[in-house]
């Protein structure tokens, strides 16, 4: 049942299994003590990596604006951990606790999961200590995963939660209770009222629950709040929160040490850049042709790569950073290398001789499509990549929104079409910091329809752009595919002669297939696999 | 409290000008500077409450100064007497000297600060068409009032706090000022979330316009409830008498857009237009549409039932309920305007007001600073000619003797019970002492 890569599996012996069940006795942990336990470099990564994907599942699923905790918000949330193989977590998040006697199999494996979700936390605290910005997403992103997990858990569950934490807290008797219950009745959101004259209920001060307190969710008297059993994670939420606030500090204090080890370092400087959603290495929709990018970049292109075409159209130049930024794209909607190749030298030998151009570019261009060097093929950048680059004004390199200058990028967003109006409205994001919402407005503008994730990628830019378009005016896009299918005649007929050419799509149709049996192994799993029996950790 | 104001109708014009000169004399004879010292000092209840206050001031020509601080009282009524600042803004306690930020090794910080709070005219501009701009009467200070009491209310039954002062900011806006213990040691984050409980309303632009929108919900929170205790009774007597808020197709217009459903909305304008010519008062309009949602959320189950089930309150809600600037509540380092300035543009003393006679206070009545400085020279001239040296007399407090009187002693109370309120903390801390 287990379709995802085998580098996972581990074996477990006996008395650690014990030793795991004191270590972490509890779904839910506060993250007070960090571990101590040495584990591999590869395990440290793993480990990061994964908790970085859960996270990013969940910061996805905010910008889906789906409500917090919501069934929908659940189910993309999960459909999500799933797709991505991350089923302890899953598991964590549900709350469902085997019981150890009957199976201790599964039992293992919650203890497993336990493990992974405790070190992890604790690693990617390294990671995101060296910064407010960072700290800040971690913080919210960790505070979602906690309440998740929380919200999940029966009273028992919760009562054994609070035992091993020390935390007492008493519920009002039935005379305090009464004292207050029209006040109870008339301000406890979510609950009714008959359920109200069930519900424990515990009196706090009104700082404990203060995101309560925020959205008028709960009775406030004399600067007490009164909180039922289902609210009770808000006061925990500020535990845990001072806790990782704390715990954040202390990281800081500590990373100097921790970094010494050079390949730590590399690591956790990199964790939050690293990428880790769909994999735009290799085009699998068709090939666009070099012919169809001038149109293509006024209408599908985000303007990061729009204005690297037309620098690269206008001077027939791109420095070192701008050609991995757009040539790394063009490979992710589907330029050929081979056309790659023939598209640069183009535009390059307009100023410098074809000899030069190999000499000097041609490598780099080979190197993008993983076919010098390391063999390794690069991915194209994400958004966050290309916002953190330090990318100078007169480079091509980098986010527009964040590098150019706010006259310039308006006379930019102007020349492109936008109203004043338009314009403003962008602006307003861009001056508040935030370039990916001006660049999904911008994308809104351009097409009339918003993007519905927001924009992570420029190569998901393309894509629903390119969605949308199919959509809107067929007649434009049957033209581009018309454009296609006349250029895939090209490398078509060229296989057999170049072995370049045929690596690539033997990739591609490799990984078309895959795609399309971990898609129908998670449609399958997703059936059978919803009692998580067959998790494989 | 005597009859002494209000019997002579001082009516010396206050010329921006001549501030400069008159400060001076503002300072050193009417500037509460001893109760002032008693309120910031509180009782010297914490370690460095007072030495490490920061205050700024704003001089001739827009010249700002950041972190002055003082050891005593008499430092601060020096310093004060002798820059004559144009306006005082008290800031927040810091965790050392903010005099010395610069040359101390850590990052300064706030450690504490009243809880603050700011309404301003300026956001009630689209609901008053007595006054524009700058200007303001005693019609547009009842949304001040209500503004004031109904926050009053919320802030002692809700969140428990007892030290709450109101000042009249010299225009025509009202701060808050809530010190008490917890309140002053709130972060910022418990800041922001009492801001944003006490802020129901939230704002849409449609077509330009501007529309405060209240959303209730199911069941009826006790603090939306309370407002509407507030709101209700007030409400014909300022939106639709004061104001007549809906009595031209603009009003009506803008009661069209404050219902968030667009079919309902065409529905409900239709209806008027068939109902009613353009401008009849606004006390038809009302009367109309409550009578048309009240059939409407009566009748089979449609928009009126559900989504707009509690319109007509959301509507007065909307007009009426406190527009915050919760920003200035939510920070810690807000600089806000300090009681006892005097306004530049107006010449107006910024006076605390009695909170429950809100409604009673007459804004256009406090006195500028050329009022009091001729207030004081009559009284002066009065006694000379009565008095025949008898020492007592000259020692009455020159604000006793203005129409300044009642703000002091609204201040003087609220000091009084701040003051017995940290002796009795200050008693129970030292009983709990002795018992270990
Ligand atoms: S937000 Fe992303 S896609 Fe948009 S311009 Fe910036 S880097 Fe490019
Ligand atoms: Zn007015």
């Amino acid at each position: 049942m287990d379709f995802r890569r085998k580098t996972r599996a581990r074996v477990v012996r006996k008395p650690q299994y014990e030793n795991l069940e004191i270590k972490y006795p509890h779904n839910v942990a506060l993250y007070r003590t960090p571990p101590i336990e040495d584990i591999k470099i590869n395990e440290f990564e793993d480990l990061a990596l994964e908790r970085l994907k859960v996270l990013r599942i969940l910061e996805q699923a905010n910008s889906k604006n789906l409500r917090f905790l919501s069934d929908e918000w659940k189910e993309s949330v999960n459909t999500e951990l799933n797709r991505e193989g991350l089923r302890g977590y899953l598991r964590l998040c549900m709350g469902n606790s085997v019981n150890p006697s009957t199976d201790s199999n599964k039992y293992e494996q919650e203890l497993q999961a336990r493990r992974r979700d405790y070190i992890s936390h604790f690693i990617l605290r390294l990671a995101y200590c060296r910064t407010e910005e960072l700290k800040r997403w971690f913080l919210t992103r960790e505070m979602e995963l906690f309440k998740y997990k929380f919200s999940s858990m029966s009273s028992t569950d919760i009562k054994h939660f609070l035992e091993l934490n020390k935390l007492e807290y008493v519920p009002l008797n039935d005379s305090q209770k009464d004292s207050v219950k029209d006040g109870l009745y008339e301000s406890t959101v979510g609950q009714s009222i008959s359920k109200i004259e069930m519900l424990d209920f515990y009196k706090v001060p009104f700082t404990q629950v203060l995101d309560l307190v925020r959205t008028r969710r709960c009775y406030l008297k004399n600067g007490f709040a009164y909180v039922n059993t289902h609210d009770f994670v808000s006061i925990i939420a500020v535990i845990q929160l001072n806790e990782i606030e704390h715990g954040l500090q202390s990281a800081q204090k500590l990373i100097r040490e921790v970094e010494a080890d050079e390949r730590i370092f590399h690591l956790l400087k990199s964790l939050h850049t690293s990428y880790t959603g769909k994999d735009y290495a290799l085009n699998k929709e068709g090939i666009v042709s070099p012919e169809s990018l001038d149109q293509l970049s006024k209408k599908s292109f985000p303007i990061c790569m729009r204005g690297c075409h037309e620098y690269l159209r206008t001077n027939h130049h791109l420095k070192h950073g701008g050609r991995m930024q757009y040539g790394l794209f063009l490979k992710g909607i589907g330029v050929t290398l081979e056309d790659s190749l023939r598209f640069f030298r183009e535009e390059f030998t307009k100023k410098i001789d074809a000899e030069q151009f190999t000499k000097r570019y041609e490598y780099n261009i080979y190197h993008n499509y993983g076919k010098k060097g390391s063999m390794i093929s690069y991915t194209p950048y994400s958004c966050l990549k290309i916002i953190q680059e330090n990318a100078v004004q007169d480079d091509c390199r980098g986010c527009p929104y964040k590098t150019n200058d706010a006259s310039m990028l308006k006379v930019k967003l102007a020349s492109y079409g936008l109203s004043s109006a338009h314009v403003q409205e962008v602006m307003g994001y861009v001056s508040k910091g935030h370039y990916q919402l001006a660049c999904g407005k911008y994308f809104q503008i351009m097409h009339d329809s918003p993007v519905e994730l927001g924009v992570h990628h420029p190569n998901q830019y393309f894509e629903e752009s390119q969605n949308v378009m199919g959509n809107r005016s067929t007649k434009k896009l049957s033209n581009t595919k018309q454009a296609n299918r006349n250029r895939r005649g090209g490398p078509e007929n060229a296989q057999v002669m170049n072995a370049d050419e045929d690596d690539e799509l033997w990739n591609t149709a490799e990984t078309q297939e895959s795609t399309y049996n971990s898609m129908q192994a998670e449609k399958s799993a997703w059936n059978e696999d919803l009692d998580l029996t067959h998790i494989d950790c | 409290m005597p009859e002494e104001e209000t019997s002579t109708v001082n009516t010396a014009k206050y010329d921006p000008n001549i501030l400069p000169d008159m400060l001076p004399v503002y300072y050193k004879r009417l500037f509460p500077h001893k109760p002032f010292y008693r309120w910031l000092s509180y009782g010297l209840s914490e370690s460095n409450i007072f030495a490490n206050r920061e205050f700024s001031y704003t001089l001739h020509d827009d010249i700002y100064i950041r972190y002055r601080c003082y050891d005593t009282q008499s430092e601060l009524e020096n310093d004060i007497c002798s820059t004559c600042p144009h306006k005082i803004d008290i800031g927040a306690v810091m965790n050392t000297k903010p005099k010395n930020f610069r040359i101390t090794s850590t990052a300064m910080q706030p450690v504490q600060r009243e809880l603050v709070f700011d309404i301003d005219m300026d956001d009630y501009n689209d609901v008053r068409t007595c006054c524009t701009g700058a200007t303001v009467c005693l019609k547009c200070w009842k949304f001040m009032a209500l503004a004031a009491r109904l926050l009053d209310a919320a802030l002692r039954e809700d969140f428990g706090f007892e030290h709450i002062l109101w000042v009249f900011s010299g225009r025509r806006g009202v701060h808050g000022w809530v010190c008490d213990y917890d309140a002053r040691h709130l972060d910022s984050r418990g800041r922001s979330a009492l801001a944003e409980y006490l802020q129901i309303t939230s704002n849409v632009t449609i077509n330009g316009v501007v529309i405060a929108r209240v959303q209730i919900g199911e069941r009826m929170h006790h603090s939306v409830r309370r407002a509407l205790k507030f709101i209700e009774p007030l409400f014909e007597e300022i939106v639709l008498e004061d104001q007549n808020l809906f009595g031209d197709v603009k009003g009506v217009n803008k009661l069209l857009l404050m219902i968030p459903d667009d079919t309902a909305r065409k529905d409900l304008e239709a209806y008027l237009k068939k109902t009613h010519d353009d401008g009849v008062h606004s006390r038809t309009i009302w009367a109309t549409f409550v009578r048309y949602a009240n059939s409407m959320r009566t009748g089979t189950a449609n928009v009126w039932t559900r989504k707009l089930k509690n319109i007509v309150e959301e509507i007065q809600l909307g007009i009426l309920y406190p527009r915050l600037d919760i920003n200035v509540t939510k920070g810690m380092n807000h600089l806000l305007k300090s009681p006892f300035c005097i306004h530049p543009g107006t010449g107006k003393v910024c006076v605390p007001f009695n909170c429950n006679a809100a409604a009673k206070f007459d804004p256009t009545t406090v006195p500028n600073i050329a009022q009091l400085l001729q207030e004081i020279n009559a009284f002066d001239d009065k006694s000379k000619c009565q008095e025949n040296g008898s020492e007592d007399k000259s020692r009455i407090k020159d604000y006793k003797k203005t129409g300044m009187f009642k703000g002091v002693v609204v201040f003087e109370e609220f000091l009084r019970k701040l003051e017995s309120s940290l002796k009795a903390k200050a008693i129970d801390v030292s009983d709990q002492t002795m018992e270990f």
